[in-house]
């Protein structure tokens, strides 16, 4: 059976005026079913850049990406839309909801652009599991900054996808409620669902399985983690 | 289930920004309310129009001698005798119909859904009085004439056929006439003198209605037969022929073209030295002329549509940037470009299409106000309607199309990454 995902030598190059700046240099980069993977990095290592590419949001510029053993990196932008729509969830750092739009809303928004149809009795049942049973018709502009990544979480499972990306999920809240998110990712990630997280904090790193280091557009280490 | 969604999310846009999004309506709305009531105004005038040359009878058919005139104005002349004061139009000597032809049509094995027929000799003539002479129209025709144009005596008789019969020289006046060389006085049983011949008054007709070519109330009526001394002719100006209903005209029609082509020895229709025409014929031509004039009218108005439209365009490239977050939102979460397209052209047909149904209600009131002091109603029909609503989807369509695909455009990094 194949990975989940696997890059091999992904490369991107950013033409900026007269320079090429190279954001990701030969990332060759395996990920299995049912792992969490978190990606670290200082600013400007790239990591946005790999989680763009890894979300289909952004092409390479040379290598493959294999998303469950097929080249998805030189698709069309329809057939890419329709695979982040089926196969993979996003949860980012902000405004990550529709504005005065209900929880029960934001969680369907996926369901609108994809040939599945996914019921409503669905999305209730992810929104008691992510806690928020309670806020169900409130609009995402009456929500606190936890509440906004619990809807998010619950919007980027409604498609069952194979793949959470999450991009700084915590990066506005505080320790506590961070805490809190990163529970709620693990208990997800204990079900079989795979989730690369993008991180520069050790602390929200450390729940993940492995942690992977990148400076200026490389890999410069993969580690397994012991906790 | 999904195109509601869409649809309940294009209204959620729009009343997001509910001053805004009227404001930019408004431009829609007065479009939209000026074409709508200069139609309903246009289509009013048809109505009034249709109504006044109904009054001539829908089931009439006139024949004119001379040369086919299938359409125009030269059919409406024919459509009666000539107006109050004028007269003399036709070169009598030369009428090709004959009293022959007049008993031809008459005869109904021939001619069958005629219900009522006259021929007029129509001309003015000198009317001498004791308080001097006056000038007016003459009608030398036979008794059909008076239920053909649906007058009614006040005063008096009316000759009957065997008046005409017996060339009696009798003479009813219309009522403006009666009361302008007699006043007061009792016409009736007086000798007046008509282009030097003397007639007796037998009656007094009731003001009738004028139409839009006839004033019956200012001419004078004598036995056709009496006609041919004074003027000298003993041939028809004009034949007036009731078909018995609407549906009868046309057959009543062929079937007058086929007689008087066999009395005339004419064996080629467009060699006809006469022309027959309907109340109908003329309605068409004048339906013509007054449906061109509204669409003009409405044209005009149309163009302050196309302002709207701009507005409408404006406006939505403002939204589309304002929501480029939003729009890299949902490209996130597996929206096509389509998808993105099809959501903000829809927003602005709503838009244009809510300021189309506004603007139907408003034309319709601009239109209501107005008909106390038009003297007509305007009229808004289900087509009018129908157009409205099209327009300004057209309008939404091609306005909403740059903007949206401004909107699909986008590339969803940068839109999320759009501060």
């Amino acid at each position: 059976m194949s990975s989940l995902i696997e890059l091999k030598n992904i490369t991107k190059i950013y033409r900026v005026g007269d320079e090429n700046t190279a954001a990701l240099k030969g990332i060759d980069l395996t990920i299995e079913k049912g792992e969490f993977t978190a990606i670290m990095g200082p600013s400007g290592s790239g990591k946005s850049t790999l989680m763009h590419i890894l979300g289909l949001l952004d092409k390479p510029s040379s290598g493959q990406y294999l998303l469950e053993g097929v080249d998805v990196s030189r698709l069309s932008a329809g057939r890419q839309a329709a695979i982040r729509n089926q196969k993979i969830g996003f949860v980012f750092q902000q405004f990550n909801l529709l504005a005065r739009t209900t929880v029960l809303d934001n969680v369907l928004l996926p369901t609108i652009y994809g040939k599945a149809e996914k019921s409503i009795s669905r999305a209730r049942q992810i929104i008691e599991e992510v806690g928020l049973s309670d806020r169900i018709r409130h609009k995402s502009n009456q929500l606190s900054g936890g509440q906004i990544q619990r809807v998010a979480i619950a919007r980027a499972l409604i498609m069952e996808p194979s793949l959470i990306l999450a991009d700084e999920p915590t990066g506005n809240l505080d320790t506590r409620k961070s805490e809190e998110i990163m529970q709620l990712f693990r208990d997800i990630n204990a079900r079989g669902v795979t989730i690369i997280l993008i991180t520069h904090e050790e602390s929200v790193a450390k729940n993940a399985d492995r942690i992977i280091r990148l400076i200026d557009g490389e890999i410069v280490s993969q580690e397994e983690n012991a906790a | 289930m999904k195109s509601y969604v869409i649809f309940k999310q294009s209204l959620k846009a729009i009343f997001a920004n509910k001053g805004r999004s009227f404001l930019t309506v408004l431009g829609i709305i007065i479009g939209i309310a000026s074409v709508i009531s200069l139609i309903a105004l246009g289509t009013g005038v048809q109505a009034g129009v249709s109504d006044s040359i109904s009054t001539l009878g829908t089931t009439n058919i006139t024949i004119m001698p001379g040369a086919g005139f299938s359409t125009g104005a030269s059919s409406g002349e024919g459509m009666g005798a000539s107006p109050h004061g004028g007269g003399g139009g036709f070169n009598l000597t030369s009428s090709t119909l004959t009293v022959e032809d007049l008993n031809s049509l008459q005869d109904e094995s021939k001619n069958p859904g005629i219900k009522q027929i006259a021929g007029q000799i129509s001309n003015s003539a000198i009317f001498a009085t004791e308080s001097g002479e006056y000038r007016y129209t003459v009608m030398g025709t036979s008794p059909g004439y008076l239920e053909i144009q649906q007058l009614t005596v006040s005063k008096g008789d009316f000759y009957d056929e065997s008046d005409v019969d017996q060339t009696i020289q009798v003479i009813v006046l219309g009522s403006q006439m009666a009361e302008e060389l007699y006043g007061e006085i009792d016409p009736l049983g007086d000798n007046l003198s008509v282009a030097g011949t003397s007639f007796k008054v037998i009656g007094v007709l009731e003001a009738a209605a004028e139409n839009a070519f006839n004033n019956p109330n200012t001419q004078a009526y004598i036995p056709y037969t009496a006609a041919a001394g004074p003027f000298d002719s003993v041939n028809f100006s004009s034949i007036t022929v009731q078909a018995e209903n609407e549906e009868a005209v046309e057959g009543v029609k062929q079937s007058i073209q086929k007689t008087l082509l066999a009395n005339h020895q004419i064996s080629d229709e467009k060699l006809a030295d006469f022309s027959v025409t309907s109340s109908a014929d003329l309605l068409s031509v004048v339906n013509n002329i007054t449906g061109m004039l509204t669409a003009l009218l409405a044209g005009i108005a149309a163009i302050s549509l196309v302002v709207g439209g701009i507005g409408i365009m404006n406006i939505m490239l403002v939204s589309v940037t304002e929501r480029t977050r939003e729009i890299g939102l949902r490209k996130a979460v597996g929206a096509k470009t389509s998808h993105i397209l099809g959501q903000f052209i829809l927003e602005a047909v709503v838009l244009t299409v809510s300021g189309g149904i506004i603007g139907i209600g408003l034309g319709f009131l601009i239109g209501s106000a107005a008909a106390p002091f038009l003297g007509f109603t305007p009229v808004v029909t289900g087509s009018t309607i129908a157009l409205a609503v099209g327009v300004s989807t057209v309008v939404g369509l091609v306005f909403g199309v740059y903007p949206a695909a401004k909107a699909a455009r986008l590339n969803p990094i940068d839109a999320l990454r759009y501060e």
